[in-house]
């Protein structure tokens, strides 16, 4: 506060003088007094203050003028400094020019020292070669030009200005000759070892052109070399497979030998000469190799792909299957089993076929990643995409393309006509749960599938993949169907002992019957074993789908491994696959439909009046005839034995899987109409006693017959035995609602009270009256 | 289905001449760039793409297949589990038009017969170079039952919504099939009627 006072401008103060002066009321006027005063009071204590400092503020006044004449020795001091540093600094400025001019002296001694080498070597390339040259020492006349081609080139123009200039112009001329004869002969010398086969000398030669930087050359005649040796041993050979005596070993796939013996021959050729050209002329060089060789590869491929198409009747075979598939039967019609041997043939050369442009791959590949070890990434990609396009539009790879896109149709054929003979020629063995068709089919789809992975092409195992499956989709999913579309007929037993059930019962069965009214009484029996057979095919198809699918899957893994296809191939196959294993959930759906048709046409219709036989059984009973119903049993044992009579058949004639399903829809079914019919009864005390018995030996006797809980689908009726064996109305609270304990209560309160009035003892207003 | 990180899946198969910009299509959809000289596709390519539409999330499993002769056999065994196709030709090509018919018997033999096919014109950005005109191919479509859309692969032209609105299709048309299932399907055990008839329905 008396701080912000006392910078109140020049000494005035908060209150100016004219506002003093204007003050004409006491009230004010006294206050701006006070308000005087009071700063009056401040201001003095304030001085006070400043006053007491006075004494330090001299104190220190005095030091300082103390300190004045050192001041003043610091200052000499600091200009003798800088003198010294300046002086220095020239001095340093002096030496350091000296030491450049030092430098570049000894630079250039080091550049004449090089030049002076260089010229050496330059008269010693000149002087050697002619002596290399006339002792046809071509290795040393080359080393002598490669010296000299990697001369730096402003040296020979500087040796020529020298003093000795015009002998070195002469030398240079003789030096220059001396390079283009020895190219010319090295070339002809090089020839000439081709010629008489010699490779020793082919070698030899084939060393020296890198010499004289001819490396595309030298590559470009050792391939032709190289390609001459190819084309003669497959000459041979196709030779060879053209007299082949259809009975020797291996005279189904001497096409597909002949063409593996061409693969090994440039396999071997790239092993044994790869290393004389990565040492000679450098790593990265091998792909321009290949390509000379694969165009003398692609040459052969092409003969004998045409032999092999001529001979085995390939595109007439082809064009055979075609119009077959078209048409269905057609004049000439295949044998599927005649088509064996070639399909064997084809996928064999495309395995082989990928089997070799993996191995060229793989070789290239790594030559480059040497080669290309200081490349641009766009080099590197730039050489491996011209690697890729050789190896992917290749004669050799388009030819084997085409021939696996008639071998997939020839496939497809193969399968089919061999699961409509499988079909054709199904039958089932009595005592057998399945029909020798299932089994069949899928030997045959595995042998087709199997077939084309044999091939290594991944797309021609995808394309026999989605082919097999929409031959199960549809084709034979049909067959199944239609077989159960047949029915299960009832028999005229079963008839009988059903009776008169209803008109709508009857009708039904008539029309099954009539079905297989030639046939008789046995064929009826076939019939139902047929259907029988059907649904545990059905159910073995969607197994067997599955298995299939596994082992496809591990197959593919195997290959995989092995370094074949990459991510894309990977997830092309599960794609498939998983296609496939869909297949195996319609066949679980065909399943369900033909289990609903069984147990409406064969059980409901038989279960239903022996449940309803219940109602013909009094429940309103007193003492004697509970005891009466103790000794002979009016419903419950008969039922059961029904049942027993009923499911034998099917327990016989279905996998346990299917029975399981089918017992489990019976139990539902029996749960559902035992329900109904005790709805329609009226209970005495006795009678609700007598229910509880019946239900608890049913339930005792199911439970045998399922490996599945019943006890869910019983638990409505359970709770309505209980209800129905109450003492009195209100005992129901006793497991009621907080009395429950563990039991939960499937019945609602209406449906509570329902059961209760089924009791005739119970009187109506009581059940009304009670709070659920 | 539901297990997956999709709500849809559907396949989508390209079809058409050599040449008439298929692979260019499925990449510049599926990576966004316009490849060049990558060579003519060697049997099927296989691509992902989801996509999110109304909060959805389609998986679209794209099969890009060459057109050459001597892939047919490879590429027709895919047609049949395709739920769209997309027949692709060259607006600069007339020849390219011109086979549509033999692609289409092609769809007719081996395609489920509910599929979705869509007829693109592509290489609208060479208009200069026009062989085929706009209305002749849309009558074209008229007459077969297709859709049809006009795209450039290199300007990125309807590429995107060529496959969006495909997809929207294919969802609408797997809603109504979901509900017609659900009608026809009785509980087993009260068949009423043997409903096996209908084999090869549409997944
Ligand atoms: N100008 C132009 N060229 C395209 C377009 N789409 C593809 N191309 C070119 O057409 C050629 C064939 O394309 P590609 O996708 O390989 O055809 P595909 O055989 O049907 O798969 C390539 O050279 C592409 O660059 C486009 O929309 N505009
Ligand atoms: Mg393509």
């Amino acid at each position: 506060m008396a701080n912000s006072l006392g910078f109140q401008g020049d000494g005035g103060s908060v209150l100016s003088m004219e506002h003093v002066r204007s003050l004409t009321d006491l009230q004010d006027l006294k206050e701006a007094y006070e308000r005087l005063c009071a700063e009056e009071k401040d201001v003095e204590s304030e001085l006070l203050t400043l006053l007491g400092q006075q004494t330090i503020v001299e104190k220190k006044m005095l030091a300082l003028q103390r300190m004045g004449p050192n001041l003043q020795l610091i200052e000499g001091d600091a200009q003798q400094l800088s003198g010294m540093i300046t002086f220095t600094c020239n001095l340093a400025e002096n030496v350091s020019s000296k030491v450049r001019q030092l430098d570049l002296a000894k630079s250039r001694l080091y550049q004449a020292i090089q030049r002076a080498d260089d010229i050496l070597d330059l008269k010693f390339c000149m002087d050697g070669v002619q002596t290399a040259m006339k002792n046809e020492d071509y290795e040393q006349a080359a080393a002598h030009i490669h010296r000299y081609l990697c001369l730096d080139k402003s040296v020979i123009e500087l040796s020529r200005q020298g003093k000795e200039g015009n002998i070195i112009e002469a030398n240079l001329h003789h030096l220059q000759e001396a390079e283009q004869h020895l190219k010319v002969v090295v070339s002809e010398k090089f020839d000439a070892a081709t010629k008489s086969g010699d490779l020793p000398q082919v070698e030899r030669f084939f060393k020296i052109f890198p010499l004289l930087g001819l490396h595309e050359e030298g590559i470009s005649k050792f391939s032709g070399y190289l390609c001459k040796q190819v084309a003669k041993k497959a000459e041979e050979n196709l030779q060879l497979a053209l007299g082949t005596e259809g009975g020797e070993r291996r005279a189904a796939l001497i096409f597909a030998d002949t063409l593996t013996l061409l693969f090994e021959g440039i396999a071997r050729i790239v092993e044994t000469h790869q290393p004389i050209l990565e040492t000679y002329y450098g790593p990265g060089r091998l792909y321009m190799l290949i390509k000379h060789l694969q165009a003398e590869c692609d040459r052969q491929v092409e003969k004998v792909v045409d032999k092999f198409v001529q001979h085995r009747d390939y595109h007439r075979k082809f064009q055979q299957v075609q119009s077959c598939m078209m048409r269905g039967s057609s004049t000439d019609k295949i044998e599927p089993r005649d088509l064996d041997p070639i399909l064997s043939e084809v996928t064999l050369m495309s395995a082989r076929t990928e089997l070799y442009l993996r191995f060229i791959k793989r070789r290239v590949v790594s030559d480059f990643e040497v080669g290309d070890s200081m490349a641009t990434e766009e080099v590197k990609q730039e050489h491996l995409q011209n690697l890729d396009k050789l190896i992917k539009h290749c004669l050799l790879s388009c030819s084997v393309q085409e021939l696996i896109g008639y071998y997939i149709t020839m496939e497809e054929f193969y399968m089919r006509e061999s699961v409509n003979k499988a079909v054709a020629m199904d039958t089932c063995e009595r005592g057998q749960l399945i029909s020798s068709m299932v089994d069949d089919v899928f030997y045959i789809v595995k042998k087709c599938i199997g077939r084309a992975l044999s091939s290594s092409s991944i797309d021609c195992l995808c394309a026999m993949i989605n082919l097999s499956t929409t031959m199960l989709e549809s084709d034979f999913r049909e067959v199944l169907c239609n077989k159960l579309r047949m029915g299960f007929p009832a028999t005229t037993f079963q008839d009988i002992q059903r009776g008169v059930t209803s008109a709508v019962n009857l009708m039904q069965s008539s029309l099954q019957q009539g079905k297989f009214d030639t046939k008789g009484i046995e064929s009826n029996d076939e019939a139902k074993m047929s259907f029988l057979v059907s649904l545990n095919n059905v159910e073995v198809c969607s197994e067997n789908i599955m298995t299939l699918k596994k082992n496809l899957e591990n197959d593919c893994n195997k290959m995989f491994s092995q370094g074949l296809g990459g991510e894309q191939a990977k997830a092309k196959i599960d794609s498939c696959l998983s296609d496939m294993a869909s297949v195996s959930n319609k066949f679980k759906d065909l399943l369900q439909e033909g289990l609903g048709e069984l147990n409406s046409t064969a059980v409901k219709p038989q279960v239903k009046p022996w449940i309803n036989l219940f109602l013909s059984v009094s429940h309103n009973i007193e003492e004697e005839e509970f005891n009466d119903y103790e000794a002979n049993d009016p419903w419950v044992q008969q039922f059961i034995v029904n049942l027993e009579q009923l499911m034998a058949e099917f327990k016989a004639g279905l996998s346990s899987v299917i029975y399981e399903n089918l017992t489990s829809l019976l139990t539902s079914l029996i749960a559902m109409e035992l329900e109904k019919v005790v709805l329609k009864s009226t209970f005495s005390r006795l009678g609700g006693l007598q229910f509880d018995k019946e239900l608890r030996s049913l339930i005792a006797y199911l439970t045998t017959v399922t490996t599945w809980t019943i006890r869910d689908k019983f638990a409505r009726l359970t709770q309505m035995a209980t209800i129905l064996n109450l003492e009195r109305v209100t005992e129901i609270l006793d497991y009621w609602g907080p009395n429950s304990g563990p039991l939960t209560w499937r019945l609602t309160p209406a449906e509570v009270r329902q059961v209760l009035a089924l009791r005739i003892d119970f009187r109506s207003e009581d059940i009304k009256r009670l709070r659920l | 289905m539901s297990m997956e990180d999709y709500d849809f899946l559907f396949k989508i198969v390209l079809i058409g001449n050599a040449g008439v910009g298929k692979t260019c299509l499925v990449r510049r959809f599926t990576q966004g760039l316009f490849p060049p000289g990558q060579g003519a596709t060697i049997g099927v390519d296989f691509m992902i793409k989801t996509v999110e539409i109304k909060g959805e999330k389609i998986k679209l499993q794209i099969w890009d297949t060459a057109g050459q002769e001597r892939f047919r056999s490879i590429t027709q065994s895919y047609y049949r589990s395709a739920n769209a196709l997309i027949l692709t030709y060259d607006i600069t090509c007339e020849e390219s038009f011109r086979c549509l018919p033999e692609w289409l018997r092609e769809i007719e033999q081996y395609a489920n017969s509910e599929v979705i096919t869509v007829l693109v014109g592509n290489k609208i950005d060479l208009a200069e170079r026009r062989e085929v005109s706009q209305q002749r191919a849309e009558e074209f479509a008229g007459t077969q039952n297709m859709y049809y859309l006009e795209t450039s692969a290199k300007e990125s032209d309807n590429v995107e919504k060529l496959f969006l609105d495909l997809a929207c299709r294919l969802i609408s048309e797997a809603r109504q099939n979901a509900l017609v299932n659900n009608v026809d399907s009785s509980l087993p055990g009260e068949g009423k009627s043997i409903t096996y008839l209908n084999c090869c329905n549409f997944n």
